[in-house]
């Protein structure tokens, strides 16, 4: 059977695994865009706000599967 | 012990807050923290001002209880009905709520409604109750710190509502010696840009005053339609000083000692009467000295104007040249009218005056249209998005955080920041985490340790203290406000008082969703970030000024449709009212992008916006009168290739506004006047060289004036826009 994702315990409060693998997908994608901003990157993408939402999608899923649910 | 104002103003917060609490936890009302949100809302500067805004509070309250229960009776039954016409009202609270009056009215009228209507739509049977206690407790907040505010540490607005009013008649008077000044050289331009901007502000501070004192004043609520007389004139003299500094550029290089012989007397005969009206605003009012009597000044006037001009030196100018004289001329005369009505208005403030002055003088055309405004439609789309995109996670989503809180809260948030674009959602973020922090600390560890009102009476005060002495710059309102409404959420003070983690919990993500949705709305549907808006507004102002321009003429027209004078007045409104919008979005560009240009160069476009603007609306009052039929016969088709090719400059401009050639323009319109000049020549020649009389003379060099105005500032925009990177301005960003 595979790994299954867990709930964090701070304090004596669970978590719930999507919600840190939000988080995580988020501060990720923040500092992508800012990078991509900063590089003049983000010039390259037709929509770049559509970009930022698939990054955090990607990211959230990504740090779900393989990080928390490893 | 002298207690400062900041704790003066946070003590009478926190003591009415704990004052609403303790009154509504002692009668055993529903949701006690309502009356706290209208105490912590309604708290702001002066008694005055606080009992406007808590009169606008309670107004909006009672119109938003009429409409919900009205919709709850209406479409119980059918949330999607309910949905789409609650959508309908929401759209018309945050389109008038942009406007310029009772913006807080519909603000809340707004978002009350959705917090009744949210809260009663899983019981309508309770419907009636929830609206009746949202009312009651408003009124108890309101009555509260509306009390303490009488009582304790009273502020009333006159004082200072006469320290606006002098500080602004000090600065229009250094204005005017500043711009009087920039007749021969530009060495002053800075000093004129930073007193033209302290004016500004200081014009805005003088109406909120004005407002704050009618309410508490009673000396100023008796002279009120004299006080109203007196900004219209102040706002109109602003305004007349501003063309006449635009009309310089055009005259600094003719001999004016000459033409102008009686300058120096005119500004000294200004001068004058700025100082007196100053004198007359001070703390000590003087007596009136003859010469400064109505009778006298006319004769002051007359003894300026009888003098001409050096007939020789007329002569020799060009005929574009006489139009731009005809021009400096027009706006001397109308700075040396409203001088002398100021002064007649400030004495009739001060009680001075001989014969009462019509109060409603100054006041413009009545508005009789209706003309609606491109961003504040976009505003109540934004607002829409917000509340949809709220109630369809609240049907789709089992579990939502929230649940229908979360779409009160949208509301409330989303209707402050869906008519306020500029703000940056990233501003929240502190203050809201600062709040949720606090209150959750207070909320799990301080309060369950508190047994009855005796001790978290204290707990409250301290609390709001904390958040109005912290928070209490105006610019810091929107932390106070989230930190206090926060504090309030979490608490849930209530008779039958529950504690669970899940609260700070759920109103934590609750807070992360509505954000969420709101960093959503700043892309969609509309596009809000500020290079968007800033290259949207734009190409709208230059549309507008291409129909103006190629519609010149068209609105004085006797047999015009009322659709053509419609779409007239909206264009006019566009030109004249964008170059503000511009200004208010220019501090939020991208400064990377700005880097080869510098924010100067963007002021300065703006600054040269405005000209245009006011030049157009120079050139459309000089075309109310007909061009005279000896010109028109001869000159039509010149005219006319004018116009056109200033209607083809706009048009360019509206598709691209990066699209001006300064150079070329320059050359062009060079070119252009010099030809037009040996035309008109040549028809003054083979008519005789004579006018029928002086004033058609005058007429024909005013609009001759007026369209080389408008050309002038065409050509200074594209030569003063050439440094700005367009292309990076506009390339996508995250």
């Amino acid at each position: 059977m595979g790994h299954v994702p867990h709930e964090f315990a701070i304090g004596g409060v669970y978590l719930p695994p999507m919600l840190i693998a939000a988080m995580f997908g988020t501060v990720a994608t923040l500092v992508t865009a800012r990078l991509l901003n900063r590089y003049r990157l983000s010039r390259y993408f037709s929509y770049p706000p559509l970009v930022f939402f698939c990054l955090l999608v990607i990211y959230t899923v990504f740090t779900g599967t393989f990080i928390i649910g490893a | 012990m002298i207690l400062s104002r900041k704790t003066k103003e946070a003590s009478k917060t926190a003591l009415a807050m704990t004052i609403a609490y303790g009154v509504a936890l002692s009668m055993d009302w529903d949701r006690p923290y309502w009356a706290g949100f209208a105490v912590a809302f309604v708290s702001i500067g002066t008694v005055g001002q606080s009992i406007n805004r808590a009169a606008l509070r309670m107004s909006g309250t009672v119109l938003a209880v009429a409409v919900s229960l009205t919709l709850i009776a209406w479409f119980a039954q059918d949330r999607w009905l309910f949905m789409v016409v609650l959508s309908l009202y929401l759209s018309l609270c945050a389109y008038m709520m942009a406007g310029p009056k009772r913006q807080y009215f519909w603000q809340v009228g707004g978002f009350v409604c959705v917090i009744i209507a949210f809260d009663a739509g899983p019981d309508p049977v309770q419907a009636f109750d929830t609206a009746v206690i949202r009312a009651q407790q408003t009124g108890l907040g309101i009555l509260t710190y509306s009390l303490v505010a009488l009582f304790l540490w009273p502020v009333n607005s006159r004082p200072a509502f006469n320290a606006a009013t002098r500080d602004l008649a000090a600065t229009q008077h250094q204005l005017f010696g500043a711009y009087a000044g920039l007749l021969t050289t530009d060495d002053g331009l800075e000093t004129a840009r930073e007193l033209r901007a302290k004016e500004t502000e200081q014009r805005a501070r003088f109406g909120q005053l004005l407002d704050a004192a009618e309410t508490d004043s009673v000396e100023i609520r008796e002279t009120g339609p004299r006080w109203r007389r007196y900004q219209r004139l102040v706002i109109r003299f602003a305004e007349t000083l501003e063309r006449l500094r635009e009309s310089f550029v055009e005259v600094r290089t003719m001999d004016l000692a000459h033409l102008l012989p009686n300058l120096d007397a005119f500004n000294a005969l200004i001068e004058h009467r700025l100082s007196w009206v100053e004198s007359v605003l001070g703390p000590e009012p003087p007596e009136a000295p003859p010469e400064h009597r109505p009778e006298r000044r006319q004769q002051h006037r007359q003894e300026v104007f009888s003098s001409r001009p050096d007939a020789d030196s007329v002569e020799q100018l060009s005929h574009f040249n006489r139009a731009a004289m005809t021009v400096i001329n027009d706006n001397l005369r109308d700075l040396d009218r409203l001088t002398v009505e100021l002064c007649e208005a400030v004495e009739a403030i001060q009680g001075d005056a001989d014969v009462e002055p019509d109060a409603r003088a100054g006041e413009g055309p009545a508005r009789r249209m209706f003309l609606p405004d491109p961003d504040r439609m976009g505003y109540a789309i934004r607002y829409l998005t917000i509340m949809w995109v709220a109630f369809l996670g609240l049907i789709f989503v089992d579990g939502l955080p929230g649940g229908a809180g979360l779409v009160g809260m949208a509301g409330a948030i989303g209707i402050v920041l869906a008519t306020a674009p500029q703000i940056p959602i990233s501003m929240l973020y502190a203050p809201c985490a600062l709040g949720i922090f606090l209150a959750g600390v207070l909320y799990i560890f301080v309060m369950p340790q508190l047994a009855g009102f005796a001790a978290l009476g204290p707990m409250i005060f301290a609390v709001t203290f904390f958040f109005c002495y912290v928070f209490s710059e105006p610019r810091q309102m929107l932390g106070r406000a989230f930190g206090l409404a926060l504090f309030v959420v979490i608490a849930s003070i209530s008779n039958e008082q529950t504690y669970s983690f899940l609260t700070v919990a759920t109103t934590s993500l609750m807070f992360v969703l509505i954000f969420l949705v709101l960093a959503l709305t700043v892309h969609f549907p509309i596009s809000w970030r500020p290079e968007r808006v800033f290259d949207r507004l734009l190409h709208r102002y230059f549309r507008s000024c291409r129909y103006l321009v190629s519609t010149v003429g068209r609105h004085a027209d006797p047999l015009s449709t009322r659709r053509e004078r419609w779409l007239d007045t909206f264009h006019l409104r566009e030109v004249s009212t964008i170059p503000a919008k511009l200004a208010g979005w220019a501090p939020h560009l991208d400064t990377a992008a700005l880097a080869s240009a510098g924010e100067d160069t963007v002021q300065g476009m703006i600054s040269g916006l405005q000209e245009l603007a006011t030049r157009i609306r120079m050139m459309r009052d000089a075309t109310d009168q007909t061009w005279t039929d000896l010109l028109l016969d001869h000159l039509r088709d010149d005219v006319s290739s004018w116009q056109n090719g200033m209607a083809d400059a706009f048009e360019r401009l509206s598709v691209d506004p990066a699209a001006g050639d300064g150079k070329a323009l320059r050359d062009q319109l060079d070119e252009f006047l010099v030809r037009l000049e040996t035309r008109i020549r040549e028809t003054l020649d083979g008519a005789g060289s004579s006018w029928s009389d002086e004033r058609e003379a005058e007429h024909f060099y005013r609009l001759l004036g007026a369209y080389r105005a408008v050309s002038e500032a065409l050509v200074a925009y594209a030569e003063r826009t050439g440094s700005i990177d367009w292309v990076r301005l506009r390339e996508g960003r995250f």
